[in-house]
């Protein structure tokens, strides 16, 4: 079982890598290959988030990304572009799957199922009612068109799950950049969805 | 590229925000000078900031994990822990259900894995902490949980009992039961409800699926205590646990009270037993919807009456010929309805009652009442004489007036049964308006022209009373007395209720007049009205008038007794009435002598009719206390609990009470530890069988707030003092015996803690209402004086104190004596006002006679 898992991780680990490498190149298919390598390992980070959360709390909700990065991608060959790639797909991949999720929840709702639908329990998503995650994806996609930098602050930090240094890094702008960017975001995207 | 307007706007916002509020007039006045569309923009998002706080500020990444890892079905052969999985055998709102073998114990077990989603933080804590309590669960008919685990993906399971067997109600068509048959397998799951209810575990989802019936036929209880920890995972806004509620939960077997949110406790787990037996006995549920809407069912759960039993039988008969086989084996419906009609109507419509403290007070006594039914006794339910009589006991100065419609229900049958209940009625209001409705129905049904629809809004209760009086002396059931003599009864009741006590007492004289005319002066039931006369005096306040009643009728039932035509619980029942009326009048040695025969019939009082004398045993010892006997009261307070104990009765609320007049008199004799942990144990039991406004939860909070007082933890003494005052004022007012000495106490902190004003206004109210309500030699009297006078010394007005403090001690010497801690208490006040006056020649002789060292804190009781 030992043996097994550590060849596989060196497998996907130089795999991950190579792709990145050539996206790097110019590769236009390297995000679509990418794509299922990074969601099979998030959902191994996921269970083993959902694990440890259970006995100690050492693994972070957030650091999912992060984690999976460093798991998958050989950091002897990695740069910051790379990096930026990886990051992006991570969290357009959480974006994704979290819309699709809402999305099929909403349908079934329609569908006369008598449910109250909760995305998250209040402790996730602060006080406030959570937001629909349908209409925040479209307002988000409408916000791009003016703004794509600060909507995809927006994807790594609600979606992605990460801090303002790793997002900073990714995007290659300041902290400060970054922190103005998702104040503006934060009220023009809040003023869409009331 | 976004053009330049988009970000000139995007500029100017995010650098407002890094500025603050306070710079944005003048900063937009400079920026936005000459573009006042752009500065409504900036404005128009800038408004938004206070809201979008929070907003998208915590990653959605813990939902996604979760999302990522979907539920699956496990596979036969599939290992979870240390159980090979064998098949799925059922799925619910909570989760899935498999058959495994127990590879180290070989032997299978249920394994029910927690639904993703439903395992929130909240829950894995409740899981840890809770799965001890329930694997300690050890009853032939509750399925065992051997325990909890984790599944390798971080799901919790619970590994139980298998039960092979179909649910309770197939199982009793399956096998063709009779009614009779299918009680007696009911109150089987009647006792495990009773045994866990003892260990405090409340099950929270008792319905037909839930009770399996085993080859040998023995009925087993699932999911015991599971509920609970699934009802965590639902976050605690308001709207949302409703709803999650109904989609986890079967609402059609939720009591009232958990549909709407509220505290469940062990009355809950009586209704849904009770909802469990009406479906089982007409094959319909007691509520009528339209769909199986939950919302809808939840609404009718809450507001609609439940009809009788027989009368649904009746109906589905007529309505639906072919309606399907869902009740036991029927030989004809009609029989079977009749079969129902009276007792068993009574019985179950007493545990679905809307209110929690209507039910039966246990699932055993539910149970009881079954087993009376089925021995051709009658049963408790029928007259609601005992809930009210318990009520009064303790509500002496106001009737419940709804109780009295048991009453009619048995008279007017269907017509009635849908109306009485017609109430989420937790307030007297409310029931008066139900008594009033029930009745306008009454008069509809009986003369139709009278009341026509459109008035009937405008009449209040008084008006249909006095309606409802004049059709009687109207003749109008003149053929039939034994109704009119009960109507009558109804009407009295009802007077009482509005706090009219002329009509109250003349229909109680027409009452009592028709008895002795229909039945003869000496008949049982002659005897019994006269009781209820006497009842009703002291109800009144006529304690003096009552008393001659009584000394009347009580050798009569003596002699009753001897002969064997009247039960020793009926002749306990009246004896401690009595024992309570002489209390209240001040005798407490007659009261004393009361309470003993009523307990030395115990041994001729079958178990289940034992609840009668359940609290006497504590009421007695607080007689001996009154007279000043403390080591008797506190021993008998003593035996009186490990009485309980040794019943294995702990759990119920007469056990609460028992324990609560224990930890009274611990307090009193400076046993805090002790007095703490006892009172600490009422109140989970409390806190768990009884509604939250419950007297008796209000009594030993007033005590928990005497011991804490003691102790000078002021703080924690005025939290619960405050919350027992809640409770009386909630559940009775101002004339509730123990009301004034939580006021003593709120009294005596405000005084110690820098108010002594305001504690002097509520000490001197205080005062007053004990002053109107008791003779002016009762000790409770001189308590309230002499903790004016301690107040009044804390203000330095020591010439108004000295007088409070000395009558005060002379009098609790007279009636206490000299060493009872009271005496003691109003002795120490009376030393520490000459102290503080700077009178020590008047302070010595009280030096002198007080015992040891003065407590460290100074602090004194209340009692």
């Amino acid at each position: 079982m030992g043996m097994n898992e550590s060849w596989a991780t060196i497998e996907t680990k130089s795999e991950a890598t190579q792709i990145l490498e050539q996206w790097s190149e110019g590769d236009k298919d390297a995000p679509a290959r990418l794509m299922p390598v990074v969601y099979k390992e998030l959902r191994r980070r996921a269970a083993e988030y959902l694990r440890h959360e259970r006995t100690d709390h050492t693994l972070q909700a957030t650091a999912l990304v992060h984690e999976a990065y460093l798991k998958l991608v050989d950091q002897s060959r990695a740069n910051w572009k790379g990096r930026a790639h990886f990051c992006s797909i991570a969290a357009q991949l959480m974006r994704r799957i979290l819309v699709q999720h809402a999305r099929e929840h909403n349908r079934e709702k329609r569908g006369g199922k008598w449910e109250k639908i909760y995305l998250d329990e209040t402790k996730e998503l602060g006080q406030e009612r959570p937001p629909d995650l349908v209409a925040l994806d479209d307002a988000l996609q409408s916000f791009a068109s003016s703004y794509p930098r600060e909507s995809e602050v927006v994807e790594l930090k609600f979606f992605g799950g990460m801090k303002t240094n790793e997002i900073a890094q990714t995007l290659g702008v300041s902290d400060k950049t970054v922190l103005r960017d998702w104040s503006f975001a934060k009220l023009w995207l809040h003023r869409e969805l009331t | 590229m976004p053009n330049e307007r988009a970000a000139k706007l995007a500029e100017l916002v995010k650098s407002a925000v890094e500025y603050g509020p306070e710079h944005w007039p003048a900063f937009l006045d400079e920026e936005c000078r000459f573009d006042p569309a752009l500065r409504a923009e900036v404005e128009s998002l800038l408004s938004h900031q206070k809201h979008a706080n929070r907003f998208i500020e915590t990653p959605a990444v813990h939902l996604a994990a979760k999302i990522l890892i979907p539920d699956r079905e496990l596979e036969p052969e599939e290992t979870v822990g240390d159980y090979k999985i064998l098949s799925l055998i059922g799925s619910g709102g909570m989760g899935d259900v498999y058959l495994a073998e127990d590879r180290q114990l070989h032997r299978e077990v249920a394994l029910k894995i927690v639904r993703r989603g439903m395992d929130t933080d909240a829950l894995i804590r409740r899981f840890q902490r809770e799965e001890q309590i329930l694997a300690s669960l050890n009853h032939p008919n509750i399925a065992r949980l051997y325990g909890g685990a984790f599944t390798t993906e971080g799901l919790p399971y619970f590994v139980m009992e298998y039960v092979d067997g179909p649910p309770f109600d197939q199982y009793c068509r399956d096998k063709q039961l009779s009614i009779n048959e299918c009680l007696v397998l009911f109150q089987k799951v009647c006792a495990a409800v009773t045994y866990a209810h003892q260990r405090l575990v409340i099950h929270r989802d008792i319905k037909p699926s839930n009770i399996r019936v085993t080859a040998e036929g023995e009925p087993k209880l699932l999911d015991f205590g599971i509920a609970k920890l699934l009802d965590s995972a639902i976050s605690p806004t308001g709207e949302q646990v409703v709803v999650t509620l109904l989609t986890a939960m079967t609402p059609e077997y939720a009591s009232p009270e958990q549909v709407r949110g509220e505290t469940m406790t062990t009355s809950s787990d009586v209704y849904s037993l009770g909802v469990v037996l009406y479906k089982l006995l007409t094959g319909l549920s007691p509520y009528r919807t339209k769909t199986n809407r939950p919302d809808e069912i939840a609404r009718a759960i809450t507001d609609q009456n439940p009809e009788r039993p027989s009368t649904t039988i009746a109906k589905s008969k007529s309505d639906s010929p072919d309606h399907p086989q869902s009740g036991p084996r029927r030989t004809g419906d009609l029989r079977n309805s009749k079969w129902l009609r009276g007792d068993l109507d009574n019985i179950i419509l007493m545990a679905i009652r809307k209110e929690p403290s209507r039910r039966y007070e246990s699932a055993a006594q539910f149970s009881a009442d079954i087993q009376r039914h089925l021995d051709g006794l009658p049963v408790v339910a029928r007259k609601d004489t005992f809930t009210y009589r318990a009520s009064k006991f303790i509500r002496r100065h106001r009737v419940a007036v709804a109780a009295a419609f048991l009453i009619l229900l048995s008279l007017v049958g269907g017509i009635i049964a849908t109306i009485w209940q017609a109430q989420a009625a937790r307030h007297e209001k409310a029931k008066a308006e139900d008594v009033k409705n029930a009745l306008v129905r009454m008069l509809n049904h009986s003369n139709p022209i009278a009341f026509s629809p459109q008035n009937n809004g405008q009449k209040t209760v008084k008006e249909i009373l006095d309606e409802s009086a004049k059709q009687l002396e109207n003749g109008e059931f003149s053929n039939q007395p034994e109704i009119k003599v009960e109507l009558e009864q109804i009407i009295a009741e009802c007077y009482f209720g509005e706090g009219d006590y002329a009509l109250g007492s003349k229909y109680t004289e027409e009452y009592l007049d028709l008895h002795r005319k229909l039945y003869g002066k000496n008949d049982i039931k002659t005897l019994a009205a006269s009781e209820w006369r006497a009842f009703m005096l002291f109800d009144e306040g006529k304690l003096t008038e009552s008393e001659t009643d009584y000394r009347k009728i009580l050798p009569l039932l003596r002699n009753e007794k001897r002969k064997g035509n009247i039960k020793a619980e009926n002749l306990a029942d009246v004896l401690n009435i009595f024992g309570a009326l002489r209390r209240t009048q001040g005798d407490s040695k007659e009261a004393e002598l009361s309470f003993r025969e009523s307990l030395a019939l115990s041994s001729q009082i079958p178990k289940e009719s034992l609840y009668v004398i359940g609290p006497t045993r504590s009421t007695l010892a607080s007689t001996l206390a009154d007279q000043g006997r403390f080591e008797e009261a506190l021993q008998t307070a003593r035996e009186a609990v490990a009485e309980y104990r040794q019943r294995e009765e702990t759990g119920t609320p007469n056990f609460s009470f028992t324990l609560t007049v224990l930890g009274g008199f611990l307090t009193e004799k400076g046993d805090y530890a002790e007095a703490d942990t006892t009172l600490h144990e009422a109140e989970a039991i409390q806190r768990k069988s009884l509604n939250p406004s419950s007297l008796w939860l209000g009594d030993n909070l007033r005590n928990q707030a005497i011991s804490y007082y003691q102790q000078g933890r002021f703080a924690e003494s005025l939290s619960k003092v405050t919350e027992a005052l809640k409770i009386y004022r909630e559940s009775f007012g101002p004339y509730y015996d123990n009301y004034p000495t939580a006021m003593i106490i709120n009294g005596l902190i405000l005084a110690k803690t820098g108010s002594p004003r305001e504690g002097e206004k509520i000490l001197r109210e205080a005062v007053k209402i004990r002053t109107e309500s008791l003779p002016k030699e009762h000790y409770w009297v001189a308590l309230a004086n002499s903790a004016l006078g301690e107040c009044l010394t804390i203000q330095k007005r020591y010439h108004e104190a000295e007088p409070l403090l000395l009558n005060s001690y002379e009098a609790l010497k007279i009636s206490q004596g000299a060493d009872n801690p009271r005496t003691t208490i109003a002795l120490q006040r009376l030393f520490n006002l000459y102290k503080a006056w700077n009178k020590p020649d008047q302070a010595a002789p009280y030096r002198a006679l007080l015992p040891a060292p003065t407590p460290p804190n100074g602090a004194s009781s209340t009692m």
